[in-house]
């Protein structure tokens, strides 16, 4: 027989044999588990080809479902791609929490990716209001008064990334620019006639998903813009300085006269930083969600936060609770020193703890001991936000004689 | 067709060429020594630093509070503390002994900053009542100046000096504004690239390094203005605060919230980094500050330890 006759011949009994055990191995598995459930207009690749054991294993595994391996790893080892490009710029929170299945089915689903249709519902799921910590987080409506037509169609896709992206929010492009991929300029000048230079800044007044005002502005009018815009705005100039703010805002632009503030360059108006100067969804006109504020200049404090082991417990949704937000004396602008700023919450701790206090030197600086001498509330790898291991590593640290 | 033929003979005898094996092992072994002190020079460089000096108080109840700022007088050798929390200035000579605790008679509301210029003048930038304010030691006068520029409020933040002019960093408009002696603007750098502009800076080689801590970028301009060289520090450092130009040129980045400080080379590569989080002597807890005295120690100023820490190489 010739060689290469019997090359083929063996190449078709292998392949043939492949394919007869990836047959074999998912009408095993359909035996007990309905087919039916693992079919949709569009089917995992893996269950397409009868390869269930890619992802499971049938017989034990140490992860729930039977999953060969842990769900921050198993997508990655098809999808290798995938692993390194998501660790980019600003990552959606499911990807942080290897949660891959918040968003996509793992045998099939409705829409391309494996995402459902409806991915509007599978978004709110997340971002609609929600329970967390015995407090309800106000989120987005799945409709408004008046509701931006790609949000009311469920095309979430049209301004946001999926997984991450260089802006805040996972916009696809920078805010202005993206409102003008839809909004021509030409349109956009006849709604804003009067408008001093080019439009810009929309999303300082207008609610990219829904309103109860029309033209999507925001729910919450800053009085002096109701009135006029020459009640903030030199006229020869148009710029509104600082100390025009503190002229209504006076305990907050006293707050910035400290050690440590948020009296930094933006437009030449700090103030501008956080607060939309024209409207907002809620009465401190916050540009977005108090974490997604100090998130634009603090991410990485707020990701350490989020990827820490043990983080500080619950009741803790806002940096607000801990930090003044416009200035402060005291380091990382917490409400008070050490003791202080946990005294707001911890009321009794001191008094029965490791003592602490002025009259209670740290022997390695000779400073006062606080609570922060041995918790770190922005959490670390050990219980209780303890800075090291607390079953020995930590105390040996003054107690050396132990 | 001859000629290329006689090229890829060329190519093939070579290859085939092999060196004695025991020459091999040499060049090997040349190679990897090479290759390791490559790599070990920027550890030794990066180990070498220790502290030499200890700013601080000693007791409990007269410890720095948040102590924001250095200022070295060569002339005098001696080291001034701000001490923010307590609103008093601390000098200590050249060994760290304290010599002089100066609260101006009670009237320093949060000062963050200071220098002393040539004529004996000691400026402070007061941020509680957003001043730039003169102590006239002699005459024992304290003035505190509200600058304003063409563009409205100055709200100084660093603050140094050539000798005579003072170089004030406004964190309004994140410029580095340049004053003479009467407080007259005489120039003015801008950060066009940046978001927030400067944060910090410092006058070295005459030139002015300055840092865009959001951009995480150090821009070198020419007295004129021109920036001569941008250093991008990218995700060496998570948040830069403070620079100092180091010995050789080297660029030393502090960053506050990794706890340590990055060293980039003449060119803006990144070399090393030094020391790490904690209380302990030679440790980093909340810092803020990073300079050269002239007698080539690293003064880091920790606000968090309430201490400065001078090291040596």
């Amino acid at each position: 027989m010739r060689p290469s006759l019997l090359l083929l011949i063996v190449g078709c009994l292998f392949f043939g044999c492949a394919g007869l055990s990836a047959a074999a191995e998912q009408d095993s598995c359909f035996t007990c588990h309905e087919k039916g459930l693992f079919q949709d207009q569009v089917v995992h690749e893996p269950v397409k080809s009868g390869k269930c054991s890619i992802c499971h294993n049938p017989h034990a595994a140490r992860y729930k479902g039977l999953l060969r391996f842990e769900k921050g790893k198993l997508c990655y080892t098809c999808h290798q791609e995938k692993a390194e490009s998501f660790t980019k710029g600003i990552v959606h929170e499911p990807i942080n929490l290897h949660e891959c299945t918040a968003c996509h089915e793992p045998h099939a689903a409705s829409g391309k990716g494996l995402v459902a249709r409806d991915l509007k519902a599978r978004c709110l799921a997340c971002h609609g209001p929600r329970e967390e910590n015995d407090k309800i987080i106000p989120g987005l409506a799945e409709k408004y008064k008046h509701t931006h037509q790609p949000y009311l169609e469920g095309e979430c896709g049209a301004c946001h990334q999926p997984h991450n992206s260089v802006r805040p929010m996972l916009l696809v492009q920078a805010p202005d620019e993206l409102c003008g991929s839809c909004h021509a300029e030409g349109e956009l000048q006849a709604k804003h006639t009067g408008y001093p230079g080019t439009l810009r800044g929309c999303l300082t007044c207008h609610n990219p998903h829904g309103s109860d005002r029309p033209a999507l502005i925001r729910n919450v009018l800053h009085e002096p813009y109701e009135q006029g815009c020459d009640s903030c705005h030199e006229q020869s100039s148009g710029r509104v300085s600082v100390e025009k703010c503190g002229e209504c805002h006076a305990e907050a632009f006293g707050e910035m006269l400290a050690s440590h503030t948020h009296l930094t360059r933006r437009d030449g108006n700090a103030c501008v930083n956080c607060h939309s100067p024209h409207a907002g969804d809620e009465q401190r006109l916050l540009r977005a969600r108090q974490k997604q504020v100090c998130a634009a200049c603090h991410r990485e404090s707020i990701n350490k936060y989020k990827n820490s082991a043990f983080k500080h417990g619950k009741n803790i949704d806002n940096c607000v609770d801990c930090h003044h937000q416009h200035g402060g004396n005291d380091m990382a602008m917490l409400k008070g020193n050490g003791l202080e700023v946990c005294a707001l919450c911890h009321e009794n701790q001191g008094k029965f703890t490791h003592p602490v206090g002025p009259e209670v030197p740290d022997p390695r600086t000779g400073r006062m001991i606080t609570c922060i001498t041995c918790h770190n509330p922005m959490g670390t790898d050990y219980p209780y936000n303890l800075i090291l291991d607390g079953k020995q590593q930590l105390c040996v640290q003054c107690h050396k004689e132990y | 067709m001859r000629y290329l033929m006689g090229i890829r003979r060329k190519a093939m005898s070579q290859s085939r060429r092999r060196p004695a094996p025991g020459m091999a092992s040499v060049h090997l072994i040349a190679w990897a020594f090479m290759l390791l002190w490559m790599g070990a020079a920027d550890r030794v460089l990066a180990s070498a630093w220790t502290v030499q000096l200890t700013l601080m108080r000693d007791t409990i109840e007269d410890a720095m509070i948040m102590p924001s700022a250095l200022f070295i007088d060569q002339e005098r050798e001696q080291y001034y503390v701000v001490d923010s929390g307590k609103n008093r200035l601390l000098s200590f000579n050249r060994q760290g002994a304290l010599l002089n605790v100066f609260n101006a008679g009670g009237a320093l509301k949060t000062p963050f900053d200071m220098v002393r210029t040539e004529d004996g003048m000691i400026w402070v930038v007061e941020k509680g009542r957003n001043s730039l304010t003169s102590i006239d030691l002699l005459g024992k006068k304290t003035t505190p100046h509200t600058l304003r520029s063409r563009e409205g409020a100055v709200y100084p933040h660093r603050l140094e000096t050539d000798g005579e002019q003072l170089f004030v960093q406004d964190s309004a408009s994140g410029d580095i504004i340049v004053y003479d002696s009467g407080l007259r603007e005489q120039q003015r750098f801008v950060c066009t690239e940046c978001s927030q502009g400067f944060f910090d800076f410092k006058v070295a080689s005459g030139k002015i390094w300055a840092l865009d801590w959001l951009g995480k970028s150090v821009y070198v301009l020419a007295m004129s203005g021109t920036v001569e060289m941008t250093i991008r520090l990218g995700d060496e450092v998570t948040y830069p605060v403070s620079l100092a130009l180091g010995p050789g040129g080297y660029l030393f980045v502090l960053d506050r919230h990794s706890r340590q400080v990055v060293v980039f080379d003449p060119d803006g590569a990144f070399k090393y980094r030094l020391l790490q989080q904690g209380i302990a002597t030679g440790q980093l807890y909340y810092p803020v500050e990073i300079l050269f005295d002239p007698w080539d120690g690293m003064c880091i100023v920790d606000e968090g330890n309430a201490r400065v820490e001078v090291y040596q190489q």
